[in-house]
């Protein structure tokens, strides 16, 4: 997919430059920048869920996403939460559930989960998604390190078995680079998009 | 959270006990059974309504009315108070008409639509549905205003259908209104029946209460609100815990 974006204002002020990006099935890019620089309103614009910009955006990929949260449904077992939003049918379900380590998990609902398992959770859904490019905004932040580690290994195992594209939204640059990244940095005032200054 | 029903259960009986108590002294006091009959006089009376099956037909016609009625106020109410706490405008333009509604007495709902419609079942069951609509509406409302927008945005992002979203990321965050509106509802729908059965239908308890009130006996009228009462109780016990408690299942950490 591809995104030319001219300009994106809140309240009048222009908050992203110009700049434009692309990513496909396979390919790995992490977009790296300070808090508050405006990573996550780039990728609600890449998701779709932001229309309000002045640019283009066009592919037909599917896209799934996995937010700073892990947004679960609560009120629905670690399955349903699965089948629900994604429509995939429960045996597939199932493997999902056991391909992030939560097999015998299934009726258990998020609030009985500990928030590394909710988040794997979650990594599960956008997978049963079956994306073409899978778009994560800071899905590792707020994990203690051993926690974040295991989750970035099996990140890279998932996107290798399906072969889908990703789009990595964080501040570390570890993260980026443990998942074989390309890396964008982006900052300024309309912030920008740069290739990284210090090679990695 | 709500108490352990065995904790609550023995006051509860010993409170009902003093009631009952408290009535047959003030009955023995006053010494009129036409103004004032005991509680085993009324007993008596219930006893016969239920040998005579009686009860059974107008309580089961009442009760018809009570569930049409509800069902009618809360879909009603639903749509509307989703469609006004999601949209400002529809807010704006909807909430004068809201405000007057839930200020017009019921009584003067139930007039109007006897004389526009007819005396007969649409005009009653859309009475009582009318005054019932503005009081789900507002407390719906509010529960639409607070929807979590991440879970709104979860749902976008995915793709969900509309009904689907509605029914597992909408209903489930409204359950405490829903649940709060059927529970205020359904004793002010089956009071509000009485009086439209009382005043323009020819079976019902409120029918009864009509015929019995002409006669000033006070005995019948009180066995028959009292068995009603039972019959709400058993509605409420049997019906609308058991769906709370259901509902409310994923908020408890046990599996």
């Amino acid at each position: 997919m591809r995104l030319e974006l001219e300009g994106k204002s809140y309240a009048g002020r222009q908050v992203l430059g110009p700049l434009s990006l692309s990513v496909t099935r396979g390919e790995r890019l992490a977009i790296l920048g300070p808090s508050g620089i405006g990573k996550s309103t780039l990728l609600r614009i890449l998701a779709g869920l932001d229309g309000d910009f002045a640019g283009r955006r066009e592919g037909a990929e599917r896209l799934a996403l996995v937010f700073q949260e892990p947004v679960l449904l609560p009120w629905r077992d670690a399955l349903a939460n699965i089948t629900i939003p994604t429509g995939c049918d429960p045996a597939r379900a199932r493997d999902w559930l056991a391909e992030v380590g939560l097999a015998g998990r299934e009726a258990h609902f998020p609030r009985q989960l500990s928030l590394g398992q909710q988040r794997r959770l979650a990594l599960a859904r956008a997978f049963a998604a079956r994306p073409d490019l899978l778009l994560m905004d800071e899905p590792f932040a707020s994990l203690d390190p051993e926690t974040a580690a295991r989750m970035v290994a099996l990140t890279g195992r998932l996107l290798a078995g399906s072969g889908a594209g990703l789009v990595l939204v964080t501040h570390a640059r570890d993260e980026a680079l443990a998942l074989d990244c390309r890396l964008q940095v982006l900052a300024g005032q309309p912030a920008r998009l740069s290739p990284p200054h210090e090679s990695p | 959270m709500r108490q352990a029903p065995s904790r609550a259960f023995w006051p509860g009986l010993l409170s009902v006990l003093m009631l009952l108590a408290g009535w047959t002294i003030a009955a023995e006091l006053v010494g009129k059974p036409q103004t004032l009959p005991s509680p085993l006089v009324v007993a008596g009376r219930i006893g016969q309504l239920i040998g005579s099956g009686e009860l059974w037909f107008n309580a089961g016609m009442t009760l018809m009315r009570v569930g049409l009625s509800f069902a009618l106020a809360m879909a009603a109410g639903l749509a509307l108070g989703l469609w006004m706490g999601r949209s400002r405008r529809a807010d704006d333009w909807l909430n004068p008409a809201l405000i007057i509604l839930l200020n017009v007495p019921a009584l003067v709902l139930i007039v109007l639509c006897y004389i526009w419609i007819g005396l007969n079942e649409t005009a009653a069951v859309l009475a009582v549905a009318l005054n019932k609509i503005p009081v789900v509406t507002v407390m719906i409302r509010e529960g639409a205003r607070a929807l979590r927008p991440d879970l709104d945005e979860m749902a976008r992002a995915f793709r969900m259908a509309p009904l689907t979203r509605l029914r597992h990321v909408v209903l489930p965050q409204l359950a405490p209104q829903i649940a709060g509106a059927a529970r205020a509802g359904i004793s002010l729908i089956w009071k509000i029946v009485l009086v439209v059965e009382f005043l323009g239908r020819s079976n019902g308890v409120g029918f009864k209460i009509h015929l019995l009130f002409s006669n000033f006996d006070v005995a019948g009228v009180l066995a028959w609100a009292l068995a009603f009462v039972l019959v709400m109780l058993a509605v409420d016990l049997a019906l609308l815990r058991p769906w709370e408690r259901r509902v409310n299942r994923w908020r408890h950490d046990a599996a």
